[in-house]
């Protein structure tokens, strides 16, 4: 049941992805700087700082499977995303065993988080030339704009689903 | 075991690079068509956004009705007097038309490049990465859509489908144009002929399409309209593409490029016609030969 609320809530988030670049405003969504939406990623961080004990991994596998989603329905490129979340969910959930829960400790894990997909997003595509964007440009336009705006995001969702998926958790490990 | 662990894990890095590699390469490699799984998790997800995007247009809807509202009164001011010139225009545009059926009648040519079936539908979705200038449409191949076929606003030429599901298909807008995909046009001009030339690509930082291989000695001037010309064998003639904005010469010096400014927004797009051309394209008809072939052997 709680897989199914889980998964629920991604597809919901990863709908809203791209609808969000269809409904916002040209000026915002379509400015110079290129924002990109990981509010997917997001959520499987969120599941990684507080959902996960330090022997389960379901946000590595949630990563895997709503990559994967993102791949086929809004790049066309498969793999990508899959690989990159994957790395992104393991990485943050290996770091957050050894800091405290607190709201500032999973913010900055969540900047790093986004940080990090983006980064290893724009190597892969740089690599099979579907983006030439000089690296400088890269973080000027687009690293540091995502960053800010998916920051904007967690700090909206943080206070919705913190104690929820605490709870969920606690419900886990009971059954 | 602290080896054995270290072995696993880096055996999952490997396989994982593996996969990754395999599927880029899969999906990178010029598809005809998409894999059955891929269509289904596309159409799946495509109902999911349907769904969802109903409440939110309503909304948006209505708040684009009230702001339109708000100015009609000088919107009507200004048609009405339009409207007089173009009762003159449809009686004009009624008879060119007769003649053109005549001729073509006489020639016994009935089949025009210009010809071609409208297929309506909603845009769903963009895609969330903006280097990927895709959109995702409500229309598919059980409604006639299939790959390659050019995709327009009422103002002018967005794109092209690039992959068809069964009830969605994804659009790549010209802004994400490249050499693959190359656009054979017409430049307009009054009291010319048409000038040639190929839509090879799209300048991202000044918003303008690039018109490329015109030749020297043809004089482009600023406005001239640019259309589609049927010549590349899948899109139909005549679709406005966009207006020539400054004319230079190539780098080898050889040609002229002109930049274009599209008539459609990019940007802001909610319906669009997929346009689906009347006339076979020698591909097709060379496809179905080898088939019917097979098929006798």
């Amino acid at each position: 049941m709680i897989r199914f609320t889980i998964s629920c809530l991604l597809i919901i988030l990863l709908v809203f992805q791209g609808m969000a670049m269809s409904l916002l405003p040209a000026k915002i969504a379509y400015s110079e700087l290129l924002m990109t939406p990981h509010w997917v990623l997001c959520f499987v961080l969120i599941i990684a700082i507080f959902f996960d004990k330090d022997d389960t991994y379901h946000c590595v596998w949630y990563g895997m499977i709503f990559g994967l989603l993102i791949d086929v329905v809004y790049t066309g490129v498969l793999g990508v995303y899959m690989v990159t979340y994957t790395i992104v969910a393991y990485v943050i959930h290996g770091v957050h065993k050894w800091v405290h829960e607190t709201f500032f400790v999973s913010l900055l894990l969540a900047m790093a988080g986004v940080g990090l997909a983006d980064a290893v997003l724009y190597i892969i595509y740089s690599f099979v030339q579907i983006t030439e964007m000089p690296w400088w440009n890269y973080i000027v336009l687009r690293l540091v704009p995502t960053i800010l705006a998916n920051v904007v995001f967690f700090v909206f969702l943080y206070p919705l689903m913190k104690n929820r998926v605490e709870r969920w958790s606690d419900m886990w490990k009971s059954t | 075991m602290p080896s054995l662990f270290r072995r696993k894990r880096l055996m999952t890095v490997l396989i994982g690079f593996i996969i990754l590699v395999a599927l880029i390469g899969f999906s990178m490699r010029d598809r005809s068509e998409l894999s059955v799984p891929e269509k289904f998790l596309q159409d799946s997800v495509g109902w999911v956004q349907t769904v969802f995007l109903a409440p939110v247009q309503l909304f948006d809807d209505s708040y684009q009705n009230i702001q339109k509202m708000l100015n009609v009164y000088d919107q009507n001011e200004v048609l009405k007097t339009r409207l007089d010139e173009y009762k003159g225009l449809i009686q004009e545009n009624q008879q060119l038309q007769k003649d053109n059926e005549e001729l073509r009648a006489a020639l016994d040519k009935t089949e025009s490049l210009r010809d071609y079936t409208p297929i309506q539908s909603t845009v769903i979705a963009r895609s969330s990465d903006r280097w990927f200038e895709q959109m995702t449409i409500n229309k598919g191949e059980e409604h006639g859509v299939e790959k390659d076929m050019a995709v327009i606003t009422s103002e002018g030429m967005v794109g092209k489908i690039i992959s068809a599901g069964s009830f969605h298909s994804t659009v790549q807008l010209l802004s994400g144009f490249d050499e693959s995909n190359k656009i054979s046009s017409w430049v307009v001009r009054e009291d010319e002929e048409n000038a040639f030339g190929l839509i090879e690509g799209y300048d991202s930082e000044s918003g303008r399409l690039l018109l490329e291989g015109i030749s020297l000695d043809e004089e482009l001037e600023e406005g001239d309209t640019v259309i589609s010309s049927g010549l590349g064998g899948v899109f139909p003639s005549d679709l406005r593409i966009g207006t020539v904005d400054e004319v230079e010469n190539d780098q080898s010096g050889l040609t002229k490029t002109a930049y274009v400014e599209p008539f459609a927004d990019l940007f802001d797009i909610s319906h669009v016609i997929v346009v689906d051309r009347d006339v076979q394209s020698a591909n097709d008809e060379e496809e179905e030969e080898e088939e019917e072939e097979g098929e006798g052997q």
